[in-house]
């Protein structure tokens, strides 16, 4: 039984803050700030320790507009479109800046207040989250009981959706009401029932199917109960993977639910009397790692991610950056060499600056040799790159290709993906 | 931390190809075929229930593209394998 959490529109509502009023009118999120595309390619000038400790370089973000009021989407407006395209539809568009550090440290505090319950949460992306209440059902009393306790936990009006599978959860939860959760109870042929009169659009939620339902309307498939009764053969023929993997969802079917781990979050903020930038704000970047490695929280262990945020002057909204060091630091120095340059991707000046740790590394006990054997050094260096991919992109960062039976006539057998155990 | 176990690299996709009398392909995912640069065929596992059967096609398509298809003598599916 998955339950699905959903909070409408909740980094738009984050991003207007005090000013609820905004929502009735044709607003969207503007796109992030931060370096675009000359910028990047300019890149941060670092050498020597910096290279060393400095963390990894992601790509530039998309330029499309954010969340977007339901009278910005009367007018045609979608999250995603071109900003060009969204003001040529609804001239009246208000562009709200973003608040991704608000964002994210809310975000982490509901999901931290569900995991208070017991739940052990999979994050789709902030404003909804899925959580498997078979574990949870004793405990609470039934399922209206674990929706009673997840509701008096968040604190913030949320839709509820309860079914069979997640995909079934998170389109119930899409159809619900603040206070009145829908829940399809059964199994699969009865998520499939559920499912049948609903839109093709619902798969637009998986980021992998999201061209899929503009080219199945073309072809007159409307509803996803249309979609289940095709073959599934003639689905993998004219659509591939994403057809098996969209004949699944609406059949009732999907993945079980991965729930992230428990994770520590440490955090110091700094109010900035008078905007700040530049040298001013490395002075408290300095003071802020200082305290951070003062944290008793901290019991001796290395840093290994870090996120870095602001709030922006002027009702600029705000400023967030994670770094991933090339290797678990503890040492203040080396951290303000690998942050500061970090600090100038700013794209304004700052009224608080906050630093949290997102995850740790091994206590600080590594010593290093007076004469280091060249090839130790090379394969300790390689393991804690490893380690640094992993911590950025996940467990499927550093994988090698295995021989297993190279001379196969069939291709699928000669090689398969295993773990980089360096 | 848990890392995932092995999975298998090169697994065939499922792809449209529209196929003449003779079994070669005309088109690709929608791109019309432009050439064939080589067939062949490989059959294995025979002496079991579940024979494998598959007839190869390496073809470029008229947008430039090199693809490596097959066709399921079994099943008499098409699928894209690299």
């Amino acid at each position: 039984m998955i339950v699905c959490v959903l909070i409408p529109r909740f980094q738009l509502t984050v991003a207007v803050g005090e000013r609820a009023e905004l929502l009735s009118k044709p607003v969207a999120l503007a796109p992030a700030a931060g370096p675009g595309p000359s910028r990047s390619g300019r890149g941060v000038g670092r050498s020597g320790l910096q290279a060393r400790t400095g963390g990894v370089q992601r790509a530039p973000r998309p330029q499309g507009v954010g969340e977007v009021s339901l009278a910005a989407e009367a007018f045609g407006v979608h999250s995603g479109m071109r900003i060009g395209e969204a003001l040529a539809r609804c001239p009246r568009l208000t562009l709200i800046p973003p608040d991704p550090a608000g964002v994210a440290d809310l975000w982490e505090r509901l999901l931290v207040r569900l995991e208070l319950i017991g739940a052990a949460v999979e994050p789709e992306r902030p404003g909804l989250v899925c959580l498997d209440a078979q574990g949870l059902l004793r405990l609470h009393g039934g399922i209206e009981g674990v929706l009673t306790a997840a509701r008096r936990a968040l604190q913030v009006p949320a839709r509820f959706g309860v079914a069979p599978s997640r995909f079934a959860a998170v389109a119930a939860a899409t159809k619900a009401r603040v206070r009145r959760p829908a829940i399809v109870s059964g199994s699969r042929a009865q998520a499939r029932a559920y499912l049948a009169p609903l839109p093709v659009s619902l798969l637009r939620a998986r980021p992998a199917l999201a061209e899929l339902p503009e080219a199945l309307e073309r072809l007159g498939v409307k509803t996803l109960g249309e979609l289940a009764e095709i073959p599934i053969a003639a689905l993998a023929d004219r659509f591939g993977n994403e057809g098996l993997l969209a004949h699944e969802l609406a059949s009732g079917g999907d993945g079980v639910l991965r729930p992230r781990p428990a994770a520590e979050f440490l955090r110091e903020s700094l109010e900035l009397p008078e905007a700040a930038s530049g040298t001013q704000l490395e002075h408290g970047l300095g003071l802020l790692i200082d305290r951070l490695l003062a944290r008793r929280e901290r019991r001796g262990r290395t840093v290994r991610s870090v996120v870095l945020s602001a709030v922006l002057v002027e009702h600029g909204g705000t400023w967030r950056e994670q770094v991933v060091f090339r290797e678990a630091l503890a040492d203040p120095v080396r951290m303000r060499l690998a942050l500061a340059p970090r600090l100038a991707l700013m794209p304004a000046p700052a009224e608080m600056l906050r630093f949290a740790v997102e995850r740790f590394g091994p206590p600080a006990s590594d010593q290093r040799a007076l004469l280091e054997d060249p090839a130790v050094a090379r394969a300790a260096r390689l393991r804690e790159a490893i380690r640094q991919a992993r911590a950025a992109a996940g467990p499927d960062a550093a994988l090698r290709v295995l021989a297993v039976d190279p001379s196969s006539r069939f291709p699928e057998r000669r090689a398969v993906l295993a773990p980089f155990e360096g | 931390m848990s890392v995932t176990g092995p999975r298998r690299l090169s697994i065939p996709r499922r792809v449209a190809v529209e196929a003449g009398d003779d079994g070669t392909p005309a088109t690709v995912d929608g791109r019309e075929v432009d050439a064939v640069r080589e067939s062949w065929l490989v059959e294995d596992r025979w002496w079991t229930d579940r024979p494998l059967r598959r007839r190869y096609w390496e073809v470029v398509t008229t947008c430039g593209r090199d693809e490596v298809v097959f066709h399921d003598l079994q099943s008499g599916r098409w699928w894209r394998q690299r």
